[in-house]
């Protein structure tokens, strides 16, 4: 299935001032919010908050656990939520999606489960410097602990890779290239599909960071090519709690189990045990089954409305703020100039004032962004900062906020400018 | 929370720039906002003659160390000691007493904000280590 057919952007425009309605976060104070935090988490719309509480009000079971009707449809539940989530990033099957507790707890079943039990000295790993620490930090243990390198792919001036200075990057010793789709920090949408072909020529497996790309613009696995993928679902609508790690076949049944303990062996000995089939062998302990049902309502939401439609409509809030912030005096914004390359995140500084500030007076003035590294260190040092500002859009947004950030950064100015 | 004393302080710093006269300079920072600071401390017989500090960081660690530097010069070592736990304290217990120097009354804003409140204590923590370092 390509793209197009997964996505399709429909030829009416669609009515994003109906869509924001089913946020009830943004009805629900008496104060206006304008959010703008979204690359941290997302809003939930109704659908996910009803099938949450629907699922603790009349759903509520053990998964695989119970022989009885409602732990029987409790365990169907979860699977269709597993087929949901694999249509979503059109994976061929869902024994490739393994839930997980977050984007996060998934790089570190890949850092410990299958990194860690085949690199040798000698190996080498790399990132990119706009990694957010979790997928960074993992992959340095287990390069210390395996005696590996861990390179990383510098950036030019203006954020985007630097693959032509990462010499090695497809050579002999490379194990694993682990990469984010799309930058927390600069909003740059990184040319994953080309980096996953030049690898495969070489056999080298990728793992995909899509925790910030995966609500907001086409994700395709079979289309990508990629051997890892994980997500988050607080990100995309869905509830804390939850993400996965999409892993092809072959990589999978290299990959031990994180976390030991009930459902995910067959047979216990005291000399040794038959781990269980994949996926429950990586799903140790009871399921998060609310978590699950409510990850697959927010998949089926954002496909109903169209991650082409989402992308553009972003990219738009995003174009309009880049150009309101460029005019403001002092005001930096971090990454490429044009918008070509850009979600909908926007770091930015102002000259003389601190991004924890500019973050707390906007916050006085109802609008929520977010201020500091972004668990992006390596990142800060090639920006040569120490912190940005960001604001970052998502389709419930609109120009009303766009309008409120500018306000609250002008009132920043006049608080604590020269 | 940005209340006109704190603002005088961030706008004019007190006893802000060069550290080189200093018996004692010590460096405070917070690597998660990048926060940094020195302060430096010259006593005269028990007694502390200038407190001085320099460094980048947010509004409220600028102005907390300014108002830092004014209200303990002139203190004995011990009594700049004293302060310095008062504000600790001040800042770790939502029901515990202002300090008894009224003119740290313009921080409490910040202990509404639980999230600044490293950047407030992070130049009392260096005057701290500058007061071990004598």
């Amino acid at each position: 299935m390509t793209h197009e057919a997964l996505n399709p952007i429909p030829a009416e425009k669609p009515d994003f001032d109906a869509i924001r309605k089913d946020f009830p976060i943004f009805t629900s104070g008496a104060e206006p919010l304008h959010y703008l935090d979204s690359a941290a988490t997302s809003q939930k719309p109704h659908c996910v908050i009803d099938a949450i509480a629907d699922c603790y009000r009349s759903q509520y079971g053990p998964v695989h656990r119970g022989l009885y009707p409602l732990a029987e449809a409790a365990s169907e539940a979860y699977e269709k939520a597993r087929r949901t989530l694999a249509d979503f990033i059109n994976a061929p099957s869902p024994e490739e999606i393994i839930f997980t507790r977050s984007a996060t707890e998934a790089i570190n079943l890949v850092a410990c489960g299958w990194a860690g039990q085949r690199l040798v000295a000698g190996d080498e790993m790399w990132v990119s410097q706009m990694e957010h620490h979790s997928n960074y930090l993992p992959w340095q243990r287990v390069c210390r602990d395996r005696g590996a390198s861990l390179r990383v792919i510098p950036l030019d001036s203006s954020g985007q890779l630097n693959l032509d200075g990462a010499t090695g990057l497809f050579g002999k010793n490379t194990r694993l290239i682990a990469i984010t789709h799309l930058s927390n920090v600069l909003g740059i949408i990184n040319p994953v599909e080309k980096l996953i072909e030049l690898a495969a020529q070489k056999s080298i497996p990728v793992l995909i960071d899509a925790a910030q790309s995966a609500g907001h613009i086409p994700v395709d696995v079979q289309a990508l090519n990629c051997d890892f993928l994980v997500a988050s679902a607080h990100k995309m609508c869905g509830p804390g709690g939850i993400g996965f790690l999409f892993a092809k076949m072959e990589s999978r049944q290299q990959t031990e189990p994180l976390l030991l303990g009930g459902g995910m062996v067959d047979q216990v000995q005291s000399g040794t045990s038959l781990w269980t089939d994949i996926p429950a062998r990586f799903e140790a302990g009871s399921p998060n089954l609310a978590g699950a049902l409510g990850f697959a309502v927010a998949a089926n939401y954002i496909q109903q409305i169209g991650r082409g439609r989402i992308m553009k409509r972003e990219h738009e809030l995003a174009d309009t703020a880049f150009e309101v912030l460029s005019g403001i005096d002092g005001l930096s914004i971090y990454g490429p100039d044009s918008s070509q390359h850009r979600s909908g995140i926007l770091s930015f500084n102002i000259d003389g004032i601190h991004s924890h500030d500019v973050a707390q007076i906007a916050g006085e003035q109802g609008v929520a962004i977010r201020a500091g590294h972004h668990c992006c260190q390596p990142l800060m040092q090639h920006l040569n900062t120490s912190s940005t500002a960001r604001a970052s859009f998502s389709f419930y947004n609109n120009e009303e906020d766009i309008a409120a950030l500018a306000s609250a950064i002008h009132e920043t100015i006049k608080i604590l400018g020269p | 929370m940005y209340k006109t004393v704190l603002l005088d302080h961030f706008h004019n710093p007190r006893n802000k720039g060069e550290l080189d006269a200093m018996d004692s300079v010590k460096r405070g920072s917070n690597p998660r906002c990048g926060d940094e600071i020195e302060v430096g401390i010259r006593t005269d017989d028990e007694v502390l003659e200038s407190v001085r500090f320099r460094g980048r960081g947010c509004s409220i660690c600028l102005a907390s160390a300014s108002i830092m530097s004014e209200c303990t010069q002139g203190l004995t070592i011990q009594r700049a000691r004293h302060l310095v736990r008062e504000m600790v304290k001040w800042f770790d217990g939502t029901d515990s007493e202002a300090p008894s120097d009224t003119t740290l009354a313009a921080l409490g804003a910040v202990r509404q904000h639980p999230a600044r409140k490293k950047c407030v204590l992070l130049p009392w923590m260096a005057l701290d280590d500058s007061l071990d370092g004598k």
